[in-house]
């Protein structure tokens, strides 16, 4: 009997010491990051009381109006806009509006660049817009944004 | 696990003061922590590929916070103006810290 109590007890100890911090570590790391990102917010924040000026005239997007697969978007800017020392663009931010997590990409630039440029591929998981954001190195926001259709979504 | 990546020149015989785009492949999941498994019914933690930093001899050229609504496998073109000959180097960073780097010469025709 107690050989068997004492299996039973070593099975019941490896059990907890295996299992649960596994499980535990999953279920906290869950709980800790599974923030949500809204769209408003991350603009919010991008504009620091700013306003956005319309950057439809100079930013040139290349997105599929009806991709053939949410999981995979490809998504082209270009920003005619001059990348001299002293005025160019900084920063290049893409946010989708409607997923359960919004940001996908900033890229910082420097006029080493030479051209405002981005090609990236992103995830929609229902249709909605695409929001390009554009600051130049003296605070100026540009905004532009495009309605994608999704009809199979990438999860999100 | 190892970091996979692939950074390349798009362009062909390209001259000093060429602006040129250079290719990013990162081979590397994006999970949004938001997801199951299937089998098991647990939450799938958030792991994605974090920072991405381009050097060309020696300056930053180019600097990338991911984060999770990339496409998994990221694929990112940049351009880069031709200064000379050298190197393009980069850096990944993933959400757990690991990192890799990857470099591609640049080699103008003159």
């Amino acid at each position: 009997m107690q050989r068997r109590n004492f299996i039973k007890g070593a099975f019941a100890l490896s059990a907890i010491g295996l299992i649960d911090p596994m499980f535990l570590g999953h279920a906290l790391r869950a709980e800790e990051e599974a923030i949500e990102m809204p769209a408003e917010g991350l603009l919010r924040d991008y504009l620091a009381g700013k306003s956005a000026e319309d950057g439809s005239s100079i930013m040139q997007l290349n997105i599929p109006e009806t991709p053939e697969n949410g999981a995979v978007v490809p998504v082209e800017v270009t920003i005619n806009h001059p990348m001299t020392a002293d005025n160019y663009i900084s920063n290049i931010t893409i946010l989708a509006t409607k997923n359960k997590a919004n940001k996908a990409i900033s890229f910082d630039l420097t006029p080493a660049n030479g051209m405002a440029y981005l090609y990236v591929n992103i995830k929609l998981g229902q249709t909605q817009d695409v929001i390009i954001l554009a600051k130049t190195n003296q605070g100026k926001i540009y905004k532009a944004s495009k309605t994608v259709r999704v009809a199979l979504g990438g999860c999100s | 696990m190892e970091l996979r990546g692939i950074v390349k020149i798009l362009d062909q015989n390209y001259k000093v003061g060429d602006i040129v785009k250079a290719k990013i492949i990162i081979i590397h999941k994006m999970d949004t922590g938001f997801t199951k498994d299937k089998e098991s019914g647990k939450t799938i933690p958030r792991f994605y590929m974090k920072e991405i930093t381009a050097t060309y001899n020696g300056t930053r050229v180019g600097h990338f916070n991911l984060d999770v609504a990339m496409s998994q496998n990221p694929v990112i073109q940049f351009p880069l103006k031709v200064m000379g000959a050298g190197t393009l180097v980069i850096d990944f960073v993933n959400s757990n810290g690991e990192k890799a780097q990857k470099s591609v010469e640049i080699t103008p025709v003159s």
